[in-house]
């Protein structure tokens, strides 16, 4: 009887929920993300409905990663990126300039953009600084990278949010176009992207003549637990890409060392190497002696930033990833260092 | 002095301010404006008081009091930091309305508003929800906020059918069960954290809980679940200080033990799930409020409830801005520096407790 | 006792007929019939476990009769709700742990709640009613302090003033003097009379001396295995072949010829 009265309560209450949710509130126009057709979703000032098509360039509505379509209704002259990989493409793209606040980057890499405000990090986004400068256009890693409630306030706020989160090379490469339309340098944005192509497929096809396809370890932390990526990643890709057989790890990242062991990788590359994880340490693991690439001495550091980076970088990534695999090939462009990714621009 | 004389020169052993409990809640309320006020009137970015207040008599009451601010400034009041404040008042409300409510049905001083497994339900549902491949979206609120609502609420649910021994002697029952029960779902959650991969860290920031997802939308939502539900409780305060000797006695003074029980921790877990569902899950608002306010006015529900609602309130959103203008660290942290200590104090301060 | 509770006292405060109450499958209490008229002062006693305490939840509604039915004034219990059960018999309740520090007040106040609004609480007559009862008592010197650090006997009487700030025709006690010093003993037999002659409050006390029983009540009724045994005046009902076959023991009844108590 007492449990019946609670029911009734919380169904009288639940429905109050609901209906109260069913009405309105101080309007925003309701999200829907994956729903395909584009459909403006910041409301314009009365201007006509945009569209997409050839030049003039803008206004543009583009489709982010996360399906949303976003219009942006002029070139926008100040852009924050919430990515290191965005900060990347977009000095590649020659409108490093117009960059007025970006994420913090552990890589900090280009050097130009080292005097850009930082404001977001890992921990969050600043939003009222964003929107305080004046932002015109932010690209952002949503809610992969923890930022979903920073995009959805920053859209609130009548800033277009593009959120750039590849989770493959071809979704990278994409990127670039799209993020060249977002900006007004969609030449600069397919060039990037072609070239970046060209170049990759031409790495990869490098290692065609390459007699062996060595079972690869890549280490991104062993300190508690062994984490490496699976094979459905860029990092996956970038190893077939590179000729290796990756030996890859479940969804969450992690191998157990019995499988490890049982896979025998010939070479181990250490993506941990930034943390001062040397070849020495690896030897001296129990139960790691019994493994090929101990054996043979096949364990290499790595620049993990410029492996898995989804921005221009990619190439260099590759390159490296090549040389430490197979150091017997001649490398097609301009050799690189093995250990980092320091290299002229593409 | 007689008795008579005594009761109306009003009830001694507690401070003169205590026994104008009208005066308590105006200081309450002024209290809350100002920190109301600070709350819009702070953060990382620098909007001038002057600004923020001219920004606010503009948008609420139409007033123009002759200063000019950019566009930006008043995004930022009005669209980022208001509702945010809102919601940390709506929320510290229901918060300490809630523990107030089971720390009188439960006749436990160190229960709060997650104790009957409210808190490891919307954790797992919340989860669930992160791991389930489907989003969808009702009006700003995602499958994260429904299943987290759904996930405290059921747990709620679950603890009150299993503890049904009928009749009387519940309470402990209740209290075990909500422990077991809790127990339960915060293994249920471990695993779903580790099957989460990449959204690991989606479910750690609900865990930690925060305000930084408010919308006005969200705080009209929240509100007249929270209000409500409080209203109620408060209407049945009578009830509440039935439960004070237990449910024996309770009965004897007329209060229909097994139905106000179901009704109050009802109403009160509805209040918490409506807040977790808003802000993820913060601590000790719900546990230290009521009981700071008892040390002021005693233990009548009637002064408790609101002038907890009105500590509860002032508290969250003080903890807020200072997890803002410290940078960005989670509420829930703020709310532990500052309660776990103070109740450590409370609890040497009380002497007899439970002796009988 | 307010005004709308004189009509009720007038009738037969208490009717209880052919009562049996089984806990799975075991009697608790067979068949007892009890009449209890208004403004009578009464004695329950029987041995550990012979159903005094099931009577009690009986006749205040918390416990179903199996078989059977109780009349509170004219009233079957099981049509009034908890409240109106409330207004019609106190109960002095059992020492409870307090989860909150409470004044004597505070604890006392608790007696009006079956009265007080239910939104704004405690009125005026509330308030008169209040500190007349602890007048009445005599735990006057206690306000104002927590009730979890008084003595067990402090305790009891400040719970006992609760029922009778409660102002109900009939007052329930479940051995109400199992914590009390022999002089607290006596006082609270002495105010049980006085309840009784000047207010007409009908009492009906469980009480495990069966001396003190004798003595301050001039009707005893005696329970043994759920069965009502006795139920008269105490040479009636407790003489000593009746002591020895329900309590067991082998008694030496002396017959003091005191004043008679109030």
């Amino acid at each position: 009887m007492a449990a019946r009265s609670l029911t009734r309560v919380l169904a009288l209450l639940a429905v109050l929920f609901i209906v109260l949710g069913c009405s309105g509130g101080p309007g925003s126009p309701l999200w829907t993300p994956g729903s395909g057709t584009p459909a403006p979703f910041v409301t314009p000032p009365p201007t006509p409905t945009p569209e997409p098509t050839a030049p003039p360039a803008f206004p543009v509505t583009i489709t982010d990663d996360e399906g949303t379509a976003v219009t942006i209704l002029a070139a926008p002259q100040k852009i924050v990126s919430l990515t290191p990989a965005t900060t990347e493409t977009l000095f590649a793209l020659g409108v490093g300039s117009r960059v007025v606040g970006k994420v913090e980057d552990i890589a900090k890499y280009p050097p130009e953009a080292d005097s850009i405000p930082v404001v977001a990090t890992f921990s969050g986004v600043d939003v009222e600084k964003i929107v305080s400068i004046g932002a015109d256009l932010v690209v952002s890693g949503g809610t992969g990278l923890s930022q979903g409630p920073a995009v959805e306030q920053l859209r609130r706020a009548n800033i277009p949010v593009v959120v750039s989160y590849p989770t493959t090379i071809d979704k990278a490469i994409a990127g670039f176009r799209l993020l060249g339309q977002a900006v007004g340098a969609t030449d600069a944005g397919n060039k990037l992207a072609d070239d970046t192509k060209a170049q990759l497929d031409a790495l990869a096809a490098s290692v065609a003549n390459a007699t062996s396809k060595p079972r690869l370890y890549y280490e991104i932390d062993a300190t508690n637990g062994i984490f490496t990526p699976p094979a459905a990643s860029i990092y996956g890709e970038m190893f077939t890409l590179a000729g290796a057989a990756p030996i890859s790890g479940d969804p969450n990242y992690s191998i157990s060392l019995e499988d490890l062991v049982a896979a025998d990788p010939e070479v181990i590359l250490l993506g941990d190497a930034a943390y001062g994880v040397t070849a020495a340490d690896v030897a001296k693991r129990s139960g790691w002696g019994g493994m090929t690439a101990v054996k043979e001495g096949n364990i290499f550091p790595i620049d993990d930033i410029l492996v898995t980076r989804p921005g221009p970088r990619l190439v260099d990534g590759l390159r490296a990833l090549i040389e430490a695999i197979h150091p017997e090939l001649v490398v097609v462009a301009s050799p690189g260092p093995r250990q980092t990714g320091e290299s002229a621009a593409p | 002095m007689t008795a008579l004389a005594s009761a109306r020169a009003g009830f001694g052993g507690r401070s003169r301010l205590a026994r104008r409990p009208i005066a308590l809640a105006a200081l309450g309320l002024v209290g809350l404006v100002v920190v109301v006020v600070a709350g819009v009137a702070a953060g990382s970015v620098a909007v001038p008081p002057g600004d923020t207040l001219a920004i606010l008599a503009h948008r609420i009451f139409g007033l123009d009091l002759g200063a000019t601010w950019t566009q930006a400034e008043e995004t930022i009041v009005v669209d980022l930091r208001l509702p945010r404040v809102l919601t940390a008042m709506t929320v510290g409300a229901g918060l300490a309305v809630a523990g107030a409510t089971f720390q009188g049905v439960l006749r436990n001083p160190l229960a709060d508003p997650y104790v009957l497994g409210t808190a490891s339900g919307a954790a797992l549902g919340a989860a669930v929800a992160v791991i389930v491949p489907v989003r969808t979206v009702v009006l700003e609120f995602g499958l994260l906020h429904g299943l987290a609502f759904a996930g405290a609420l059921g747990a709620v649910f679950l603890v009150y059918r299993l503890s049904r021994v009928g009749g009387h002697g519940q309470m402990t029952s209740l209290l075990l069960t909500g422990y077991a029960v809790g127990s339960l779902l915060a293994a249920g959650l471990a695993m779903a954290m580790y099957l989460s991969g990449t959204g690991l860290r989606q479910i750690f920031s609900y865990l930690l809980g925060g305000f930084e997802a408010a919308s006005w939308i969200r705080f009209a939502t929240a509100l007249p679940l929270v209000l409500g539900a409080s209203a109620l409780i408060l209407a049945r305060a009578r009830s509440l200080n039935g439960f004070l000797l237990g449910e024996e006695a309770a009965a004897h003074l007329g209060v229909d033990v097994r139905r106000e029980r179901a009704i109050l921790l009802g109403l009160a877990s509805l209040a918490t799930a409506a807040a977790v569902a808003v802000s993820g899950l913060i601590g000790f608002v719900g546990l230290v409020a009521p009981h700071v306010v008892r040390l002021a006015v005693g233990p009548n529900a009637r002064l408790v409830l609101p002038l907890a609602a009105l500590l509860g309130a002032i508290l969250m959103v003080a903890a807020d801005l200072t997890a803002r203008l410290v940078g960005e660290i989670p509420v829930g942290v703020v709310t532990a520096v500052i309660g776990a200590p103070f109740f450590l104090a409370l609890l040497r301060r009380t002497r007899a407790g439970y002796e009988l | 006792m307010t005004a709308d509770d004189r009509p009720a006292a007038r009738a037969a405060a208490l009717r209880v007929e052919r009562l049996t109450v089984a806990y799975r499958g075991r009697p608790a209490l067979s068949d007892v019939d009890l009449h209890v008229a208004a403004g009578e002062r009464l004695a329950l006693v029987g041995p550990n476990g012979a159903g005094k305490s099931t009577l009690l939840r009986a006749i205040v509604g918390l416990v179903e009769p199996t078989v059977g039915t109780v009349e509170l004034a004219g009233t079957r219990i099981d049509r009034l709700d908890r409240l109106a059960i409330a207004r019609r018999i106190a109960v002095v309740p059992q020492l409870p742990q307090l989860p909150f520090a409470t004044t004597v007040e505070e604890v006392v106040a608790l007696g009006r709640l079956p009265h007080e609004h239910p939104i704004r609480g405690l009125r005026p007559a509330d308030r008169a009613a209040i500190a007349g009862a602890i007048d009445r008592v005599g735990v006057g010197h206690l306000l104002g302090r927590d009730a979890r650090e008084l003595s067990l006997g402090e305790r009891q009487l400040v719970l006992l003033a609760l029922a009778v700030a409660q102002a109900a025709p009939i007052l329930v006690l479940d051995e109400p003097t199992v914590h009390l010093d022999l002089r607290h003993q006596v006082e609270v037999m002495e105010l049980l009379a006085d309840l009784n002659a000047r207010d007409g409050t009908t009492i009906i006390a469980v009480l495990h001396d069966v001396g003190l029983a004798a003595h301050f009540f001039p009707r005893i009724v005696v329970l043994d295995h759920g069965r009502l045994i006795a139920d008269g005046p105490p040479e009636d009902a407790l003489g000593e072949e009746r002591i020895r076959e329900v309590f067991g023991v082998d008694p030496a009844l002396v017959r003091v010829p005191l004043p008679a108590p109030a």
